[in-house]
């Protein structure tokens, strides 16, 4: 066993960096001429911490600008991971490979573009003013407000930290007991930003209907480890993988214990029937959160299913994994739950939030076509790069419609479809790359959203397309005996076109019916670029070379799964 | 008279993009490198001018000193010809070796490498890349087309930006005209035809667009409609002969097809019964983008649009599109390097249409009064003349008779150049003399109090304009001498290589070859006619209007352009004659290299071959000799006392007035003419069918969709949305509802593994 110290920490930047932000963000706001006397002498050393604050940190800006900082940095240094294929061990509990990186880097991505949103839907001000008896109730309740923001500051931006640091952590680890800490550790944290806004009913609620549903599938998810542990004495993920494949029939222990963990994940990635909470926790948290939740969460639960999936239990070419029918299943009825329940939804972050419901089901099914044991290895690592390049590009446009939708918020306008009327003639810019993040989202060519479903639906259609039976004279023979991975191909498409429907009419509010108020939307510069820099990208990496340099790194990611 | 205002200052931004050229040689650029920037510049100038003009519109400086984004325009349009021209320099004298790499890939937009892992699909097939194609031809009509594309947006700052019509939409024009310019381009460039055909309908939407620039004008949005639907049908012809095209050689791209082209996917062989409907479908594309017969009736109404339009879609690009596809047929019929045999008849098919379309043509526009009706109908007679070269060229390429396949598609190419160069100048020239009359009626009715009976294009309004518009005067008649085939100017060089060679192919070879042989040449004699007649109605004789003596040559930004091309029209084509621009267009020779001054005049007036000489020498005859004094007989006619032209077309009035004067009113009056005036009657006849097949199909089209499909999809509608409200009901908002959900999911899981797996 090899101890901290002699392993490179060079592996682990990106963490050590969110660690040293969420330190600097604790101890600055908190720094202040404060002295402590030497005991039976006059003289007094400054101890730093508490008293008055310098003046030089009594600035709610701060910890923003050290969030924002610190994601770049993080960012950054991701990026550069990336660039150097770095990877290497940390003692036996985190690998760090390509597909670690990546994923650092989407979660980076996310947490700052999260706060840069934030910075803008919950703005610090200098100087507030303390409401007085004079004052009128509005303004008594803005200038609260102010303060309020003020002093929560804070606390908003270690949580993301949190969040970011927990979800590095568990795409690294290679033991359970760590991707089990790590993943609580985001969770939570999560939670309490979900509720973050304590003082609106919705936040309240659905902070706390989240952590419990939350905590149940946790305590679902933690026996069943419990379970895996008794079963093999190890929660080394290769370790268990060995045990499983030296497996002759399934022991009832371990198919029990993966099932359990199963039903843990499936809610983090909000699977149906698990989703439940999902809706409300969007609409109830800040848009921004509703971003994280939809993008960074999601994509954290999909890493930790990959990992038990496809490390420790695929079984060898040919054979089905014994999930295989529960996944296809929970697939299927994943995106179709999704889809419908998206279509009358009056609440944008609702329907965003059934619309990432149905996209985790179209994930799912892809997972399913590996489980079926049709495709060989490199169809498989074309049916992941499939997955992982769907979740690196819904940063962009899944984020991409919150952060418009957060735009919104400052108006109170994002918890209705009414507050998306006549965006075009309020801001044509902004409705513009909510059209494309919509487009994109339905997977309409030439935007990336296209391309990852293409590549999703290809994969499945070539590992299972050939399993009919081609002797067979009529398509009728040929369709009953095709494989049922086929059949959720055709589900994907049919699905598609149903979620079309919601993604379009947003499409039509914007650009055809009249606006509510007709004054321009606020300016947020830094957020209106994010906005459109998502919106570039979203078309990039649809087509052209820069979307082939992606594609090459998810599979390089892909193959480093596997 | 007015003095013209020049403002050449506005030109001075733009001044660093004749230094691009050198600065990329400077830090090693090739020039084919840079080729890409030749598509690109109009490509981003396109929203830049559309979303500056948007936010800035009525802005004093974007109006004056922009011109409305004209600036912007010629900026780009100056990039896309400088990088031509070097181009053009690097094939002819530099050092860069094209005939090793004359297809370059800039990127490649779709690979399909990630789509497949078992089932491999051969290399060819998966790339879909962008590329360009650069030899002879593509180098002759990129020429044409950025040069001419350049020149008519310079016009345009004056014709458009002085038009008080245009008022404040002017960012709109440049805007469209620089995507179309990108999408000539484009298509001359492209490596493969399904590039070509993306090209090809980019130019379509923008034709359909600047048609349609007035379109509250009831009869701009119909002739707008009218030419994008006319050029659909052949677009969906074309596409179909795409797929066959594909079918047979699993790719589109240029390379992999001509590389052998006797072979298609697999190393099969390929049936020439199916390349023939292939090539013959492509054809019909190229008739309707071209507007031949039977698509030809979208051209005369497309005068719709303003007049730098009009010398966009006529001379310098879109026709000439057409033109460019059924020159890139050669690779498939030549014999002599791999070509297909047994595809004849498409040759005589080609040349048929091109006959056919020329006499009709040439016949209408003898009884128009309109003159850029006039031009179109002109415009629309002499492609057809390409089209018969190059209709005789393939069949002699399919026949084996290599030499004389060459002259043919050589003198079909430099045709098209100096059509080009002729026809464009002729629209621009128009365009200055609508323009002048224009505002001169505006000026004479004391500004405001517009008379809507007026017609400033109608010819039977002018009369007289020699003395008063001396450039425009001058270079029109070096157009019309161009398009007549005046020995020595411009197109003469061309027509008679066309002519002889359909001639030769119809007397020694092919019967069939007589009849558009035939029209051809009386084609000629009537260009002679009509040409001359629209000259002498609008600068000889005595002004029919008054407006006529209010005309004052004074817009900035027209002259330039003329002057150029008139100097081009009038010694261009001698000069590239001289230098055998033929046969350095059919892939002949990849040099061009000087000839004998007497050897290229013995070449042209005395040929050995006596088929050549005779049939030489009566097409001057026809086009130089009768048709002119027929039209001098019956319009010609001197000035105005007191007024006089300048020295180079004095001579020309004088004489139109020495041949007497023939009353052509009862003439005027026949059956034939009036049908002539209703140009055939084949807009009756097609607006007849129409209604007679179209509409009724439409009708039980609109009904089906009506009742079926939609009723289908109200069904879908509303059974989703009860659906969705009925899954909607299961989100109870209660977090004890959720937890009992997910141990049902759990449970369910469990029984599902375990059924599975028991």
């Amino acid at each position: 066993m090899s101890s901290l110290s002699d392993i490179s920490i060079e592996l682990l930047i990106p963490e050590i960096m969110m660690i040293i932000g969420i330190l600097a963000m604790i101890i600055m706001p908190n720094l202040g001429d404060a002295k402590i006397r030497i005991p039976l002498t006059n003289t007094s050393i400054p101890v730093l911490i508490g008293g008055t604050r310098f003046n030089q940190v009594n600035n709610p800006y701060i910890p923003s600008i050290i969030a924002i900082f610190t994601f770049s940095l993080s960012f950054i240094v991701s990026l550069v991971m990336i660039q150097g294929e770095t990877n290497g061990n940390v003692g036996e509990i985190m690998e760090i490979n390509q597909f670690t990186n990546l994923f650092s880097l989407i979660f980076t991505s996310t947490l700052l573009i999260t706060s840069i949103a934030t910075f803008y839907v919950m703005p610090p001000r200098k100087d507030p003013k303390i409401p007085k008896n004079s004052d009128s109730i509005d303004s008594v309740s803005t200038k609260i407000n102010i303060l309020m923001n003020n002093r929560r500051q804070v606390d908003f931006y270690i949580l993301l930290s949190m969040v970011g640091l927990g979800m590095c952590l568990m795409s690294k680890s290679t033991h359970l007991f760590l991707l089990f800490v790590s993943l609580e550790l985001a969770s939570l944290s999560s939670y309490v930003l979900v509720g973050f806004y304590k003082e609106k009913d919705i936040g309240g609620e659905a902070g706390t209907k989240y952590f419990i549903v939350g905590s149940v599938a946790s305590a679902v998810g933690i026996y069943g480890m419990s379970l895996l542990y008794l079963w093999n004495g190890d929660l080394q993920i290769n370790s268990l993988s060995n045990s499983w494949s030296s497996m002759e029939i399934l022991d009832p222990m371990a198919g029990i214990g993966m099932g359990l963990m199963l039903v843990a994940f499936g809610f983090k990635v909000g699977a149906a029937p698990f989703h439940l909470a999902t809706p409300d926790a969007y609409s109830g948290a800040s848009s921004p959160i509703a971003g994280l939740l939809a993008t960074a969460s999601k994509a954290m639960g999909f890493v930790a299913i990959m990992k038990i999936l496809f490390i420790v239990t695929l079984p060898e070419e040919g054979t089905e994994a014994y999930w295989m029918i529960a996944i296809v299943i929970i697939s299927v009825i994943t995106m179709t739950w999704g889809n419908f329940a998206a279509l009358t939804s009056d609440n944008p972050k609702r329907m965003l939030a059934y619309s990432s419901v149905a996209h985790a089901g179209y994930m799912l099914a892809a997972i399913a076509a590996i489980g079926s044991g049709l495709g060989t290895q490199n169809s498989n690592i074309l049916i992941i790069t499939a997955v992982i390049f769907h979740l690196t590009i819904l940063v962009l446009f899944k984020l991409g419609a919150f952060l418009v939708l957060s735009l919104l918020e400052k108006e109170g306008l994002s918890h209705n479809m009414d507050g998306l009327k006549g965006l075009a003639r309020r801001d044509s810019t902004i409705a513009v790359s909510m059209f494309i993040f919509m487009l994109s989202l339905a997977g309409i060519p030439p935007l990336s959203g296209f391309l990852s479903k293409l590549l999703m639906i290809n994969g499945i259609v070539n590992i299972s397309a050939g399993t009919g039976s081609l002797s067979s004279a009529t398509i009728l023979n040929w369709a009953s005996s095709v494989n049922i991975i086929f059949w959720l191909a055709i589900s994907i498409v049919i699905n598609s076109a149903i979620s079309l429907f919601y993604y379009l009419r947003i499409g039509l509010i914007m650009f055809f019916e009249e606006p509510v108020s007709s004054k321009p939307l606020e300016k947020s510069i830094y957020l209106r670029i994010t906005i459109i820099i998502c919106a570039i990208f979203t078309i990039l990496f649809g087509i052209g070379p820069l979307s082939e340099i992606l594609l090459e790194i998810v599979n390089e990611a892909a193959q480093s799964l596997v | 008279m007015d003095q013209v205002k020049h403002e050449y200052p506005l030109l001075y931004p733009l001044i660093p993009i004749l230094l691009l050229a050198p600065f990329l040689k400077i830090i090693g650029w090739d020039s084919v490198d840079a080729a890409f920037l030749i598509v690109t510049v109009p490509l981003l100038i396109f929203p830049t001018i559309l979303i500056i003009g948007q936010i800035f519109n009525k802005n004093k400086v974007w109006k004056n000193k922009w011109k409305e984004g004209g600036i912007l325009a010629l900026g780009a349009l100056a990039v896309s010809l400088t990088i031509a021209l070097w181009i053009l320099f690097d094939y002819l004298y530099g050092s860069y070796n094209f005939t090793d790499q004359s297809i370059l890939t800039w990127f490649e937009w779709i690979t399909f490498d990630f789509l497949q892992s078992d089932f491999t699909i051969s290399e060819e097939i998966r790339i879909i890349g962008v590329g360009i194609w650069i030899d002879q031809v593509t180098l002759m009509i990129l020429f044409v087309a950025t040069f001419l594309c350049f020149l008519i947006c310079w016009f345009s700052m004056g014709y458009m930006n002085t038009d008080p019509i245009n008022e404040d939409r002017n960012h709109r024009f440049y805007a469209e005209f620089v995507l179309f310019s990108m999408g000539m381009f484009g298509m001359v460039m492209a490596d493969s035809f399904l590039w070509l055909f993306i090209f090809w309908e980019i130019m379509g939407l923008c034709s359909y667009l600047l048609i349609g620039f007035y379109y509250w004008k009831v009869s701009a949005a119909y002739a707008a409609k009218k030419a994008f639907l006319t050029t659909r049908i052949g677009d969906v012809f074309l596409m179909v002969g795409l797929f066959i095209l594909y079918d047979i050689y699993g790719s589109l791209d240029f390379e992999v097809i001509f590389d052998d082209p006797s072979t298609g996917v697999a190393g099969a062989l390929v049936d020439s019964n199916q390349l023939f409907w292939a090539l013959l479908l492509l054809f019909v594309g190229a008739v309707g983008k071209s507007a031949q017969f039977p698509l030809h009736v979208w051209l005369p109404d497309a005068m719709e649009g303003p007049t730098p339009v009009s010398a966009l879609i006529h001379a310098a690009t879109m026709v000439n599109a057409g033109l460019y596809l059924v020159a890139r047929m050669v690779p498939f019929v030549d014999v002599h390097y791999n070509g297909v045999s047994g595809l004849e008849n498409l040759g005589i098919i080609i040349a048929f249409i091109g006959g056919i379309t020329a006499f009709m043509a040439a016949l209408i526009a003898f009884v128009q009064n309109d003159i850029k009706k006039v031009l179109a109908y002109s415009t629309m007679s002499q492609l057809a003349y390409i089209f018969t070269g190059l209709g005789v060229a393939l069949w002699f390429y399919n026949t084996d008779h290599h030499h004389a396949a060459m002259i043919a598609f050589g003198a079909s190419m430099f045709h098209l150049f100096n059509h080009a160069m002729a026809k464009g100048m002729l629209f621009m020239a128009s365009g200055s003399v609508i323009h002048e009359m224009h505002h001169a009626h505006d000026h004479m009715n004391n500004e405001g109090s517009h008379d809507h009976d007026f017609d400033p294009q109608d010819m039977r309004n002018m009369g007289g304009l020699a003395s008063k518009m001396p450039i425009t005067a001058t270079a029109m008649m070096f157009g019309s001498m161009s398009i007549i085939g005046v020995p020595l100017i411009g197109g003469f060089w061309s027509k008679e290589g066309i002519i002889a060679e359909t001639w030769k192919a119809a007397i020694e070879y092919e019967p069939l070859m007589l009849i558009p042989a035939i029209l051809i040449l009386a084609t000629a004699g009537m260009t002679g006619f009509y040409m001359s007649r629209m000259w002498l109605m609008t600068f000889a004789g005595e002004p029919k209007n008054d407006v006529v003596n209010h005309v004052h040559e004074s817009t900035p930004w027209i002259r330039e352009p003329l002057l150029i091309l008139t100097v081009i029209t009038a010694i261009g084509g001698f000069g590239l004659a001289l230098l055998d621009i033929i046969h350095f267009l059919s892939a002949d020779t990849d040099h061009l290299e000087m000839h004998g001054f007497l050897y290229t005049l013995e070449h042209a007036f005395l040929p050995s071959d006596m088929t050549t000489r005779i049939v030489g020498w009566t097409t001057i005859l026809l086009s130089f000799i009768i048709g002119p004094l027929i039209a001098a007989r019956v319009h010609g006619g001197k000035l105005q006392k007191g007024m006089k032209a300048i020295v180079p077309i004095n001579w020309l009035v004088i004489l139109s007035s020495k041949f007497g004067h023939q009353d052509v009113e009862n003439m005027s009056k026949s059956q034939f003419s009036e049908a002539l005036q209703n140009r055939l009657y084949f807009d009756d006849i097609y607006e007849y069918l129409i209604s007679k097949t179209i509409i009724p199909f439409a009708n039980l089209s609109a009904w089906f969709d009506r009742i079926i499909i939609d009723g289908i999809i109200k069904q879908v509608e509303s059974i989703s949305v009860s659906s969705s409200i009925q899954i909607r009901k299961i989100t109870t908002g209660s977090a004890r509802d959720y937890i009992l959900m997910a141990a049902v999911g759990m449970i369910s899981i469990f029984i599902l593994i375990w059924g599975v797996n028991a």
